[in-house]
This record gives structure tokens, sequence and C-alpha cells, in this order.
């Protein structure tokens, strides 16, 4: 899976719009949008918020989650944390790449927003690392790991399907009576 | 000793904080680590301006205009006061200074440094300095001799050092504290502070202690100290009489003593015991302004340094609606005089304990008087009765000089005590939408149509509008020259107004933006001494209320067009369409109460006054905090207790308005200090549109807020329970779609789907809870319920009664249906007019005032009958679907020939008018009868047609809703029609011509057709008949039962005389069968043969059903459908 499709899956995410514009509903087949007030808030698809802010028919409304102390929050407990914890959204770090990108002006200490939701993920990387460096080095079958995100899984999904696809070819061709203790060094 | 802590508030980053006053005592000037100089207009100014120095801020001084700072990039800087322009550089060290100081005459500055040295600088000129050297560590803090000979100096290397100025020279050295390397580390920051005026002291803090030294012998005479005092004194101030002495301490502690008696006057703890940094007197000694380590600033308030006059400056307690007002209404100068006027109401309470104080502390007679002086000098502190009262006391206090107790001192003659209500101070004028004036960003108006914010600091001061829909207008933004604070908005124009200033006038400005000619803006001076107080832009109209109780209407292009005098000062103006609604000041409030008026004009083609001065109803001490419309145009407002109301219009023509609270906005707020600010109200759909303000009342311009949507509630009782959620819907509904009667009746044209939806979900609701009383057996309650209904929808509660076996109620359920429709009649026109009867019925009113308009009834009598008819038909179109619904009660309760008679209009008739033909009808007496009317009447001709009216048996069929316990799914309805069918049945078997048959369809009654039938012979007309009955009901489909026979006797006759014979011997062949079986059978037995031939008989009957059946079936559907 490609990032951009992860992106395109986070688009479906609904999002808060202030609108300048005056429409009625509209009927889409992923369901109805709108009416649209000027300057009510209504709820539409991150797509749709977007190419209204580019046309400059809308001010994007911020995702609650998308506030500096909230982030400190999630990001200090995920540094204490050993396990993942829940994130504010299954597309925290596509949503905030696509707003951010897009609708800066309209999201207060945008910048402030971009380092911590990049720490976080940083974090939740080096974690999702260390546990697959213990799964390999451990040689367990299975693992469980919770409050992953689609975007994280992709990140390491070809790099550990690979690699333990390699590996097991590697333990196949392994003569039968050498035991497992030496193949760990690999 | 009095005095009062005020609140700390945040001044600086933290770190290292200085403070002190101006010259008049009108500012506080502080400076922090944070590099910036702030000066406060007070405490409680919000909005300091501030020069910045440098990195740091060490130190400052301020003195004659001239403000010096010490900075952290070595240099000691000076700046002018208040502009804040940099006016040089005094002198450099080589390490940061860390104290600055003035001379009394202002003329020198003496700053102390990191790098050990002490230097004066003349200020006129820079380049006189004089350097004292000796020090081995770094100057904690330096201060001059007022006599301007000596300074004193403290430094980290323990010693406090006197220096002879002149000379350069040190005069003395006290190894007083204890040596550290660098001013961070000093346990204590020692500010030393020379007696200011007779400069006899010099006050050095010694860790818990203050030594003072005498000026010239320098022995220290005496040490002041507290018990409480348990960590070092950092900073130490004379007060500028120079009696008192106060110190900060490091635990924050704040003791002041009374240097003469050497006896502690007064003790405030810090509110977080951080570590007191700086210490400063007001001039006139009533306030010592005090900074911390964190930054913060706090002040002490209403020291009484005389300590012979009660403080006055202190706000009275009793006074708190008053303090919160002030706080609302930004304290100007009005308020103020108000708050002393309270407060001196209260005073009288106060002073004998303020007398007892006094006597505690033994003052010496001259310090009193100086003091006394000092406090004249304070303008805020002193009005002239607690003047008057200080003397009298001092005289109190020689007469009775060192007696342990003074009576308190007597009620004062010059100032009667008044213990009633207090007046509230009234509500000032506001733009509804708009935050506080004084705010440097505000809004100045959100709407329905847009924004407008302006921008009042020290880069800008510009307006920027800007439009919810960009359709409307682009956004547009303009400087504010002229100091704009009102404005509105509209589709059609922005309307700016500004007060008036010494030289200009008050002015009004209108960017008519939607003109089509090319002048988009246009400007009106209000008369001298006018102000514009409140305005609002209608459509095409605008109105303006000023000072001088003056309403001002002018077009959107800027012609006057009216002038009207208010009756009291204006609060808010609001416009909509062609309404404008005033309120304003009706009389004075008391206690926290407002009493404002209301009144609401209508403009355009029906001019008039809809509500004339009515008192707005707030709630308890609350004051109004919107005003509005709703989109649809009901006036709206909402109080500060976040109640919502809305008018209730009534239709009528001399009933009053009513306010209804339709929504608490406090309800949903999650904390007790978070808000709504409302932006608008919207009746379809039911929307509140309001910001939510967390912890204020109104929201800061950025970051930019969010309109949230809140829902109406009306409080009702109960409102957990089902019952009152439906109730609670039900008239919320109501409201909300009474716009709907008035848009009409004002001549807007109106959604009428949205009238009809809404009409839809009200009946659904009452019968909804007309289903739920039911259930709960509250058949009086029923009752109530169905008087709101339509009639519609009582035929179906009537359905739902019977169904659920009450009976009683069904009747009178009934009852109620048979009124309403003679009410329909009647009001037909008028229920066209306006089509919210409902609401009428509801509030059982205006029902005596049904028939005034009599002749416009008549006028429109045609359209009545025909709306009658149409409500008609779709009530035939009712039942007969429910007849199909239920065929099985209607095959049980009606044992009826499906009567091929074209009943027309009978059939059509209101079924419910049916059992009232007992008793005379209303309206059939009176001389206007619709068509419905005289359709009631023919079904009522008919039945004496039939010329069996008057038969005893069939008045008890005829009665209403008789109750049936066979049938138990039957509604009264059907019943209702089945026995009318029945009468028409009996009426039937009167006729001449009426032996034949029944319908063969209904078994039960068949058989004793059958028997009877049995009994007599038929005769060959009858058997044609039978055969040729379909086809003379399809040619004259509109003839009577009685007809048809005539008409298929003609028939018969016609036929030729062979024909008629073989009907006549089919008929006997019959009869001459059985005998003939009865011949043959005879050998049998004559038992058998009876039976057989009935057998026979039956047979024949059997046959004759089969042929009859289907088409018989098929005609009753005619009858349904007819």
């Amino acid at each position: 899976m490609d990032p951009s499709e992860v992106e395109f899956l986070a688009e479906k995410e609904m999002v808060k719009i202030i609108p300048n514009f005056s429409l009625d509903k509209i009927y889409l087949i992923g369901g109805d949008l709108g009416p649209f007030n000027p300057g009510l808030p209504v709820d539409v698809p991150v797509w749709l918020a977007l190419n209204l802010k580019q046309r400059q028919k809308c001010r994007i409304v911020p995702p609650e989650w998308m506030d500096v102390e909230k982030l400190e929050e999630i990001r200090e407990l995920e540094r204490k944390e050993d396990a993942f914890t829940a994130v504010p959204s299954p597309y925290y770090m596509e949503l905030t790449k696509l707003l951010l990108n897009h609708a800066s002006d309209n999201i207060p200490k945008a910048d402030e927003i971009r380092t911590l939701v990049k720490d976080i993920w940083d974090t939740r990387i080096a974690k999702l690392r260390c546990s697959a460096d213990s799964f390999i080095s451990q040689q367990e079958a299975h693992a469980q790991l919770d409050n992953l995100t689609l975007m994280e899984i992709n990140t390491i999904r070809s790099f550990l399907l690979d690699s333990l696809n390699c590996m097991y070819k590697l333990r196949s061709n392994l003569l039968p009576g050498s035991n497992k203790g030496q193949f760990t060094d690999y | 000793m009095p005095c009062e802590r005020k609140p700390m508030r945040y001044g600086h980053s933290e770190g290292h904080t200085e403070v002190c006053f101006d010259d008049t005592g009108e500012f506080i000037v502080t400076c922090g680590s944070d590099g910036d100089v702030r000066i406060w207009k007070g405490l409680d100014d919000d909005d300091p301006k501030f020069i910045t120095v440098g990195e740091k801020a060490y130190s400052l001084a301020l003195k004659n205009g001239k403000l010096v700072t010490a900075s952290s990039n070595n240099t000691v800087q000076i700046h002018t006061f208040p502009d804040g322009d940099p006016d040089g550089i005094l002198t450099r060290f080589t390490a940061s200074a860390t104290h600055v100081t003035f001379n009394s005459s202002s003329s020198r500055v003496a700053a102390g440094s990191s790098d050990f040295m002490v230097k004066v600088v003349e200020v006129s000129d820079s380049s006189q300095q004089k350097t004292l050297r000796g020090h081995e560590a770094p100057v904690l803090s330096v201060t001059f001799d007022p006599k301007d000979d000596f300074l004193a100096s403290a430094s980290c290397d323990g010693s406090v050092v006197v220096w002879n100025i002149e000379e350069q020279t040190q005069v003395i050295s006290w190894p007083l504290l204890q040596k550290t390397n660098d001013v961070s580390n000093a346990k204590s920051l020692c500010r030393l502070s020379w007696q200011p005026g007779l400069a006899k002291y010099l006050a050095v803090p010694v860790d818990t202690k203050v030594h003072l030294y005498k000026r010239g012998s320098w022995e220290q005479v005496s040490t002041l100290s507290d018990d409480l005092l348990t960590q070092p004194i950092n900073v130490v101030a004379w007060s500028p009489c120079g009696q008192f002495l106060a110190a900060g301490s490091v635990g924050g502690l704040l003791t002041m003593w009374d240097v003469n008696s050497k006896l502690c006057v007064e003790r405030q703890k810090h509110e977080k015991g951080f570590t007191v940094c700086c210490l400063a007197w007001h001039p006139s000694g009533s306030q010592i302004a005090y900074t911390d380590t964190e930054g913060c600033l706090g002040l002490l308030d209403g020291l009484s340094t005389s300590t012979s006059v009660p403080n006055t400056v202190k706000q009275a307690p009793a006074t708190k609606p008053a303090k919160d007002y002030d706080d609302l209404f930004d304290n100007d100068d009005d308020d103020r005089l108000m708050d002393e006027g309270l407060s001196d109401t209260n005073s009288p309470v106060k002073k004998p304990a303020a007398g007892d104080d006094d006597d505690d502390d033994f003052m010496p007679v001259t310090g009193r008087v100086r003091n006394r002086g000092a406090i004249l000098d304070d303008e805020n502190s002193l009005d002239t009765g607690s003047l008057k009262l200080g003397q009298e006391k001092f005289g109190d206090d020689d007469d009775d000089a060192g007696s342990a107790v003074v009576p308190a001192a007597a009620p004062l003659p010059f100032r009667p005590i008044y213990e009633g209500p207090l007046p509230t101070p009234p509500q000032k004028a506001f733009q509804p939408g708009s935050t506080p004036a004084h705010l440097m960003h505000r809004f100045m108006m959100w709407n329905s149509v847009g924004i407008v914010r302006s921008y009042n600091d020290e880069q800008d001061n510009a307006i920027d509008v800007e439009f919810h829909d960009t359709a409307v207008h682009h956004a547009m933004h303009l400087t504010n020259s002229l100091g704009h604070t009102m404005a509105d908005i509209s589709q059609e124009a922005v309307l700016l107004a500004c007060p008036s200033t010494d030289e200009l006038a008050s002015k009004l400005q209108c960017l008519h933006f939607s003109s089509w000619d090319t002048n988009k803006e246009w400007m009106v001076d209000l008369p001298r001494g006018e102000d514009a107080k409140a305005l609002c832009l209608g459509q095409g109209w605008m109105a303006v209320a000023t000072s001088t109780l003056m309403l001002r209407l002018f077009s959107i292009g800027g012609l006057q067009r009216e002038i009207v005098s208010l009756p009291g000062p204006v609060v808010c103006l609001a416009g909509h369409g062609q309404q404008l609604l005033i309120v304003y000041h009706r009389a004075t409030g008391f206690d926290g109460e407002q009493s404002l008026g209301v009144q609401l004009l209508q403009f355009g083609r029906r001019k008039k006054q809809i509500i004339n001065g009515e008192p707005l109803p707030l709630s308890q001490k609350s004051y109004l905090s919107w005003l509005g419309f709703t989109a649809e145009g009901t006036p709206c407002y909402v109080d500060s207790d976040g109640v919502v109301r809305m008018l209730k219009r009534s239709l009528g023509k001399n009933l009053g308005n009513r306010w209804t609270p339709v929504c608490n906005t406090r309800e949903t707020c999650k904390s007790k200090s978070d808000h709504y600010w409302v932006v608008g109200v919207h009746e379809n759909p039911q929307q509140l549109r309001c910001i939510p303000c967390k912890g204020s009342r109104y929201p800061p311009t950025l970051p930019r807020p969010a309109v949230a949507i809140l829902p109406f509630k009306l409080p009702l009782c109960q409102t957990a329970t089902e019952k009152g959620q439906m109730e609670e819907q039900f008239w919320r509904s109501v409201l909300f779609y009474n716009h709907y009667s008035f848009l009409s009746s004002s001549g807007y044209e109106i959604d009428e789907d949205g009238q009809r939806q809404s009409q839809k979900e009200q009946q659904e609701l009452l019968m909804k809870m007309f289903a739920l009383s039911c259930k709960l057996e509250r058949e009086f309650r029923c009752v109530e319920l169905a008087e709101l209904m339509t009639q519609n929808v009582v035929t179906l509660a009537i359905r739902y009664a019977s169904r659920s076996r009450r009976l009683a109620l069904a009747q009178r359920l009934s009852e109620i249906a048979l009124e309403k429709a003679n009410e329909l009649q009647e009001e037909g026109p008028e229920e066209q007019e306006d089509e919210y009867s409902i609401v009428r019925y509801s509030q059982g009113e205006a029902t005596g005032g049904r028939f005034i308009n009599r002749q416009d009834q008549e006028e429109e009598e045609e359209q009545g009958q025909e709306l009658g008819e149409e409500e008609d038909g779709d009530e035939m179109e009712e039942t007969d679907t429910r007849k199909c619904m239920n065929p099985f009660a209607k095959a049980a309760g009606s044992p009826v020939k499906p009567s091929p008679t074209p009943i027309g209009k009978v059939g059509r008739a209101n079924p419910f008018k049916v059992p009232d033909l007992g008793k005379p009808p209303a309206s059939s007496g009176q001389p206007r009868v619709t068509n419905i009317l005289d359709n009631m009447m023919s079904s009522r001709k008919s039945t004496p047609l039939g010329g069996s009216a008057g038969r005893p048996n069939k008045s008890p069929v005829l009665k209403p809703l008789a109750p049936r316990p066979k049938s138990k799914t039957q509604s009264t309805l059907l019943q209702m029609t089945g026995t009318k069918a029945v009468s028409k049945k009996t009426q039937e078997s009167t006729e001449p011509a009426a032996e034949q048959q029944k319908p063969p369809d209904i078994r039960p009654p068949a058989s004793t057709a059958d028997n009877t039938e049995n009994k007599r012979p038929k005769t060959g007309f009858q058997l044609w008949l039978e055969e040729n009955r379909k086809s003379i009901v399809a040619d004259h489909p509109d003839l009577e039962e009685t007809d048809i026979i005539k008409e298929a006797m003609g028939r018969f006759r016609t036929l030729s005389a062979e024909e008629r014979l073989t009907w006549t011997e089919r008929a006997k062949g019959h009869t001459g069968d059985a005998a003939e079986l009865k011949k043959r059978k005879r050998v049998e037995g004559g038992d058998v043969e009876n039976e057989n031939g009935q057998a026979e008989a039956d047979e024949n009957n059997a046959k004759k059903k089969k042929s009859l059946d289907p088409s018989s079936k098929l005609s009753a559907f005619a009858f349904n459908r007819t």
C-alpha cells in the first residue's frame, strides 16, 4: 500500500468547516452533505474541505485534538508508556499533514502542532522498530500491537514482511542438525 | 489597620521584577526579566503600555518624566516617560547594573553594578560621573541621602557602606550581611532605604530585622522586628511621609512599622508566599505596589498612613452587584460616582471599628497633620464627608488623650443613613452582538450577516468588516480615524457611529454598499451635545438612539425620516425587516434588578406600534445581554443569566404578546464561569447560534471563535419524563412555527410546505401524547388533548380510543369532533386566513370573538364551502381506507346489503354529523348554512323519505356508538356508518316490494331470510328481478331502492308475454317441482319430503348465491368507491 493511498483513505474523515457561501444539501454517493450556511460550522469530508479551502470558500475548524495542550499531553503519555497509546484520530498523521499544508492559516500555532505530531509519530515509530526488533530477536511467531494506525502499519509492513521472508528462507535452508541459537545472529 | 490586598496579577515573566509609581501616582511602572517596562494605569489595567528596554531589565527608577533602567547589556538607559522614547545611555558598566535610583531632586542617578562599582551620574550631563570604588563584590543596592550628601550601598561582600558623594570616600562601613559571590546567590537583595524628608534614618534590612541608623552619628538607633518574620527581609521602603517603613521578605510577608512607636501596624502575606523583591509607595501613601520573583504585581490598597481617617478608597463590600457591574460596564466616571455614593452609605457601619483601631496606635499629632495633607492630595481617596469625620475624631483624640476607650463616633448628622433597597446602576447602552468597547481588539458586531471587528492598538486603529456569505460583499478594511465604537451590519449597509469628542460632534457613517449609484457612503453629524448610544439597521432604514432620549430614523440612503422621543435612556436597538425593537430604561431598578421597557414598532405599509412600552422581563438580578430578531423576524432577547426569551405573538386583536423563555444557555455550560455569547437565533430550523466562551462572557477576536449551535428547550416541568418531553416538543413546535402566521398576516410569502410539515409534526405529537395518556388511563387528559387536535386527528383518536375499548372516551371525543366540524365550517374562511387556529383553540381564547367578521365570512362563503367539501372528501377517503383495512370488522359490524343506491352526498357527509341528529344541530338554526350543512340536512331527509322516521324501533339503532360487545376491533366510526346503513336497510324492508332476498354474502342473517323465503312462494317478477337487478343498477346508478323496483316493474312489463310466462312458470316450477317431488316421494314419507323440499330450496339458493356473489361484492366495492 502506498502512503498516498492511506492518505486517500484519510480524506474520508470528517472535518468541520465554516463556509462563506450558501448551498442546499448536496447528495453524494457517500452520503448527504450540508446544508451550507455562511458562518455556520458544518461537517464535511477532508477532501471537500480542502477543495473548498483552496477555492477560498471556507475556513477549516481544526479538529479538537489538534491543539497544542492536548497534543503535548498525548506526547508525554506516549513517551511514558511502553505500549502504544490510543491516538486521537486513526489518521492523525495524515490529517495533520493535509490540514497544515493547506489550511495552516486557520489553525492556531500550526508550527507547534506540526512539531508535536512529528514528535508523537517519531516516538511511535521508534517503539514500532523496537518491538519489531524484539519480535525477531525473540523468534516469536506472533505479536499483538494495539492502537497502531494504518499509516504506521504501512510504513513498517513492506520492510517487516520482506525481512521475515528473507529470514524464513535462510532458516529453511539450514541443516537439520544445527540448533536455533546460531541464527539469531543473522 | 484595615487594608485591602488586591489579587496578584501577571506582570512579567518569571524572574526579578521591580515596580515604582510615577510622580503623580497615576501609573504603576514595572520592569521585569522579559526586558519590558510596563506602564499600568492601575492594577486592573489589562492593556498596559510597554517599552522594551533590553533583553532583561534588572532595575528601574522613575522621576520627573525620566525613566532610568538597568538592563542586561550592562548599560543604564534613560527613556522619556510616559512616551517611552529612548533618551540615551546614562552610563555603562563592565557587568550588568543591579540597582538604579534617583536622588530626591532627580538630578542624579546612582547605579550599582555587578562589577563592584557604584556610579553617580548627573542626569543632565552623563559625562559628569562619580565612581565609588571599594566594594569587593557585586553591589546589591544603592540609595541616596535625601539631602544629597551621602549615598549608601549594600554589597555581596557583606558590607553596607555610606559614601560621601563629593569626596567619593567611604564614610562608614558595617559588615552586616552574609557574604556571597553574586547577586543571584544573595539571601537578600538588601534594598536600603533612606527616610525621606528629614533624612534622619537609614533603614537597612538585616536578616529578619530592620536596623535604623541615624544620619550623621551613624549609630544604630533601633531595630524593627516582628515575630512573624522568619525569613530574611529583601526590601524596605519608607512611606512618603517618612513615618512608616514597609518591608517585604523572602517568604512573601509584607510588614509595616510605625517608626516612632516601633510597632508593627500592618502585616500582609503574599497570596502565594513568593519572594517580594520590590516595594513602592504610592506618592499619597495610601497604596503599596509590590512585585515578586515570579513576575506578578500586587497592590495593597487603602493603607491609611495617617490612620486617623478611615480608608475610603476601599470598596464597600456591600456593593457587590455594583462591583460586578463595574467590571462589566467598563468602569467610567459615572459608575465610579455611583460607587462612591454606595460606599458612603455603608461607611457609618465601618467607621466605629476604624475608630477603635485608631485608638490602639497612639499617634503623635504632628504625624497626622502631615498625613492628612497627604491624603488631601489623593483625589480618589477622600470625599468631604469622611474628611470632616477625620477632623472630628482628631478632636476626640485630643480630648481623651491617653484614654484607652474612645466612644465610637456618634452617628453622623450630615449624612442620613438609608437602609432600604439600593438602586441598581442602570445598565449602559450597548450594541447586541458586540464585545465591550474598552477592549483593544473587539467585535463591534457579530450577527447573521457578518462580523465587524475593530482593532485599536499602537500600530493600527482600524475596522474590519467581513461577511459570512462572501456573495453579499467582499470583506472591507477601514481605518477608524473617527474612533467609531458602534456598528451594525445588514445585507445592504454597514453603519458606524462614534461618540462626540471635544471638537467633533457624534457622527454616523453609513457604508451603503448595496447602493446602485457610485456614492457608497454617507455621513451625518448629530447635533451638538447629542451622542449616538445605540443603532440598528433594518430593511431600507436605520435607527439611532441618542443620549438626548431621541430616536432618529433615517432611510438607508441617508434621508431623515422621522424623529421620535424615547421614554427613557436607551439600552439597545434591534431591527429586522420593517420591525424595530427598542429597549430602554423605564425606571431605576433596585437591588440589582434592571427596570427595562420595550417597544416594538413596525414600519412599512402597516405602520403600527405592536408593543407599546411594556416591561421587559429579565431573570433575577440580571441585565440584558443580547437583543434581536430571529431570522424569521420574531423578537428575541437574552439576559445575563443566559435565558433566551422569545416573543409569542398572539393573533387576536387585543391580546398581549408574551415573552416565553425558550432556552437557558447556562444549563449547557460546563463550568460556572463559562458563557455562551449569542450571535443569532433561527426558528426554522430551530437553532440558537452562539459562541462558547470559556471562562468569560465575551469571545476574544483571536483565535477566531467558532459558532456552536444550541437546541432550544422550554423550561417545562418534568422534561425527563416522556410526557414532559412530548409536551415540551409540542409547545416548542407551536411557538417556533408561530412566525408563519405572523409572516402571512404581514403579507410575506411563507413556506407552505414547512408550515404543513410543522402542523403535521404537532398533530403527530398530540396523537402520541394522546396514546400515552390512554395508556396511563388518563381519559380526561385525553379529552383535553383532543381539544388541541384538528378534526382529522380527532377521528384517529376516536379510533384509537375505541380500539383500546375506551368507549366513554370515544363518545366524548366524537362530541368534540362534531364541535370541531361545526367550528370548521364556521371558521372556514377564517381558518384560511390564519391557519394557526390550533394555537387559539389550545389557549381557549378568541372563541368569543369568532363571529366578529361574519360579513367577511359570508363574502368568502363560497370559498369556505369548497374548503369544507375538500375537508369532507379527505374524511371520506380516510374512512374508506379504514374500511379496506378492516374488512372483518365491517363484515361483522354491518350486516347490510350493500345498497346500490347512489348515496351521493349522503355518503360523503361527515360521519360525525350523524350522531347529532338527535339534537337540533347548532348550525342548522342559523341562516347561514354551508354546503356541508346541506349535506347533513339531506342525510337527515333521506330517512323521512323512507317514511320510517317515526318508527320506534329505529331510534335505538341510530343512537351513536351503541356498544357492540361482539365486534372487538370495530371502530365507532364504522359502527356509525353501519348503523346508518342499517337504518337504510330497515327502511328498505318497509318497501312493498322489499320481500326480495337479502344479499347472500351475509351468512348469519341469510338463514333466517331463507326461512321466510321458504314460506312464501316467489313470483316470476321476483325471479326476473333477481337476474336483472344488476343491469338496472348499472343503467341507473343513481336510483333509490324503491325506484329500482319501480324501474324493474316497468321493464318487466315491457317484456313479451311469452317471456313473462316463462318467468312465472319458472317461479311456479320451483313450487311445482317441489309439488312433484312431494308427489313422487309421498311413498317414501311426508317428513322427508319437507326436508327435501327445504334442501332443494337451499340448493337453489346456493346456486343463486353463486351467481350473485361476485357481483354483489363488486357492487359493494362500487358503493365504497362512490
